[in-house]
C-alpha cells in the first residue's frame, strides 16, 4: 500500500469521527449513559439571551441550522472514506472537498457567532479547528499528486527488535497503571485525614480521585472523630493557593469548641 | 522516493537538523508519556498528570464506574504510546546511521500511529464533553500531521546556506546576548532576593468595615501563606470567630496586579 493513501485514510477517518460525534452530540442533547458529550442547547440559549433574544426560538433555530450543516459534512467525509475503500479515489477526493467545505463554513459561522458574543477563547478554538480543516485538505490533496512511495516495512531483524521492545513497554506500563490503579481507587470515597492547622482550623488535601462522596464522607467522620468541636464554615481553597499541580483540592474546615 | 540529502553541504546540515528535531521531539513526547503512566501520581522530580484519576472519572461520568474500563482504555493508550515511541527511536536510530530510506520507513509508522492515538483521544474527548480537551489533541493531531510533511518535503525548502557569521556581527551579537543576559539574570536573582519571602509569609488584614477585613495576598502567595495570615490573624483577634471567606472573584480583580484577595467576615465572640 502507498504512504500517501494510509495518509488520506487517516485524515477521513479522523474527519469522520469528528463529525460522527459531533452529530451524535446534537442527536443526544443531554447526559446520559455512555454519553456525556457538550450542552450545545444551554449554551445557545445563554449566548442569545445574552444578545437580549430570549426566545428559545432563536437559539434552537441556529442549533437546527448547525447541525444540518455538521450532518452534511459528516456524509460527504463518509462518501469520501467508503469511495477511498473502494478504490474510486477520484469521487473520494470530491466527497472529502465537499467535506471540507462545509466544515470550513460552518466555523466560518462559529468564529462570527464568538466574535457577536464576544467568546474570544472559542474564537481562538473555532479559528484553530478552521486552519487544520484547511490544511488537511491540502495534505490529502498535495499528497495524492506528489508521491507514490510504498510502505517499506518488512519483518527484519530490527523491526522484531521494536516489536519485542513495544510489547515489553506496554506490559510493563499496564503493569504500573493497574498496580497504581489498585493501591488508588480507594482514595474515590475513602474519607481524607485532616491537619489541624492551629487551633480550631483543619486543612484537608483531596486527592484527584476525590469527589463528592470523599468529602461527605471525610466530614462525617470529621464529626465523629470530634465530637467536641463544631463546623462553622468549610472554606474550598481557590486556583490561586494551589497552583502545585500536584494538589487536587485544598479544603479548610473552622471548628469552634462546644461548651 | 526523494533523496534525503541533496544541496549543499551546509543545506544538509540545516535540513537534517530539522529532521533530527522533529524525530527527537516525538522520540521526547512519547517516552515522558510512558514515564508518565508508568509512574503514576505525584513523586519527587516527577509531577506528572494522573491519567488514571482522569480517566476514571470520566468513565464514571459515562455510568460506568467499575474501574476495569478506564484500565483497559489507559493499556490500550500505553500500547499506543509505547509503540510510536518505538518507532521513532527505530527512525532516529536509522537516521544516526544515514540509512535515510528505513528512517523514513520508521517515521511513518510512528506518525500513522501518533494519528490513530489522537484521532482516539479526539473521539473520547466528544463522548466525555471534553471541549478543551478536543481541541489539544485536534492541535497535537495537526502538529504530527505536519511534522510528516515537513520531515518528507524539507528538501523543496529553500534553506539559507550559510551558517557563518562575519566577525564584527559576531562580536556585536555576542556583546548585546551577554550585556542583556546579564542585566536579566541580574534582575530575576534580585527579584528572587527581594521576593521569595512572599511564598510563606505572613499577609496583614485590613479592616474594612466593622466585622469584615480585607486580605489581599502577592502573586507568589501558597497555602501556607494563607494558613500563616489566617493563624496571625486569629492570633491578632482572640475576640472575634471567622465565621465565612469570601474569595473575590475575577471579575472583582481586573487590575492585572491583583493577585489573590479574601475578605474574612466575623463574629465578636461573647
Amino acid at each position: 500500500m502507498r504512504e500517501k493513501k494510509i495518509i488520506q485514510f487517516l485524515i477521513l477517518i479522523h474527519w469522520t469521527s469528528f463529525a460522527t460525534t459531533s452529530v451524535l452530540d446534537k442527536i443526544i442533547p443531554d447526559v446520559y449513559p455512555l454519553w456525556v458529550g457538550a450542552d450545545f442547547y444551554t449554551l445557545f440559549i445563554k449566548l442569545f439571551a445574552s444578545l437580549g433574544l430570549n426566545d428559545p426560538a432563536f437559539a434552537t433555530s441556529a442549533l437546527a441550522v448547525i447541525s444540518f450543516i455538521e450532518i452534511t459534512a459528516f456524509v460527504c467525509y463518509l462518501f469520501s472514506l467508503i469511495n477511498l475503500l473502494n478504490r474510486k479515489d477520484k469521487i473520494s477526493e470530491q466527497w472529502f472537498y465537499r467535506g471540507i467545505l462545509f466544515s470550513v463554513l460552518l466555523f466560518s459561522f462559529f468564529s462570527i457567532g464568538d466574535q457577536v458574543f464576544g467568546d474570544r477563547f472559542t474564537l481562538l478554538e473555532h479559528g484553530i479547528f478552521w486552519i487544520i480543516l484547511v490544511v488537511s485538505w491540502a495534505v490529502f490533496k498535495y499528497n495524492s499528486q506528489s508521491d507514490e512511495r510504498m510502505i517499506n516495512f518488512y519483518w527484519s531483524k530490527d523491526v522484531k527488535i521494536g516489536v519485542g521492545v513495544g510489547v515489553v513497554l506496554t506490559i510493563v506500563t499496564s503493569v504500573s497503571i493497574l498496580d497504581f490503579a489498585g493501591s488508588t481507587f480507594s482514595k474515590k470515597t475513602d474519607p481524607v485525614n485532616g491537619i489541624e492547622m492551629f487551633e480550631n482550623v483543619y486543612k484537608f488535601d483531596f486527592p484527584f480521585l476525590g469527589d463528592k462522596f470523599t468529602m461527605e464522607n471525610t466530614i462525617k467522620v470529621f464529626e465523629k472523630e470530634h465530637p467536641e468541636l463544631k463546623i462553622n464554615y468549610i472554606y474550598t481553597g481557590p486556583k490561586e493557593l494551589n497552583t502545585k499541580k500536584k494538589t487536587h483540592m485544598l479544603l479548610y474546615v473552622f471548628t469552634e469548641k462546644i461548651y | 522516493m526523494e533523496g534525503f540529502s541533496s544541496g549543499s553541504k551546509t543545506q544538509i546540515i540545516g535540513k537534517d537538523l530539522i529532521r533530527y528535531f522533529i524525530l527527537l521531539y516525538w522520540a521526547l513526547f512519547w517516552l515522558l508519556n510512558i514515564i508518565d503512566k508508568m509512574i503514576g501520581g505525584a513523586h519527587f522530580l516527577f509531577v506528572g498528570r494522573d491519567r488514571f484519576a482522569q480517566i476514571e472519572r470520566f468513565f464514571d461520568s459515562l455510568g460506568l464506574e467499575d474501574v476495569i474500563y478506564a484500565n483497559l482504555a489507559l493499556a490500550l493508550t500505553a500500547g499506543l504510546e509505547a509503540f510510536a515511541l518505538v518507532s521513532f527511536v527505530g527512525a532516529l536510530y536509522h537516521f544516526r546511521k544515514q540509512d535515510t530510506d528505513t528512517a523514513r520507513s520508521w517515521f511513518f509508522v510512528g506518525i500513522v500511529l501518533t494519528l490513530a492515538t489522537f484521532t482516539y483521544f479526539s473521539i473520547g474527548d466528544q463522548i466525555f464533553g471534553d471541549h478543551f480537551e478536543l481541541l489539544e489533541h485536534g492541535l497535537f493531531w495537526f502538529i504530527a500531521l505536519l511534522s510528516w510533511v515537513i520531515f518528507i518535503r524539507i528538501n523543496r525548502i529553500q534553506v539559507f546556506d550559510n551558517f557563518s557569521v562575519g566577525k564584527k556581527q559576531f562580536l556585536i551579537s555576542t556583546m548585546v546576548i551577554v550585556s542583556l543576559g546579564a542585566v536579566t539574570t541580574f534582575s530575576i536573582f534580585w527579584h528572587n532576593h527581594t521576593s521569595f519571602a512572599e511564598r510563606t509569609g505572613t499577609v496583614k488584614g485590613v479592616q474594612i468595615t466593622e466585622n469584615k477585613y480585607k486580605i489581599e495576598f502577592p502573586f507568589l502567595a501558597g497555602s501556607t501563606a494563607f494558613e500563616n495570615s489566617i493563624k496571625e490573624f486569629k492570633e491578632k483577634h482572640p475576640d472575634l470567630s471567622i465565621n465565612y471567606i469570601y474569595t473575590a472573584p475575577k471579575p472583582l480583580r481586573l487590575g492585572q496586579s491583583d493577585g489573590l484577595i479574601i475578605y474574612i467576615q466575623t463574629d465578636r465572640i461573647k
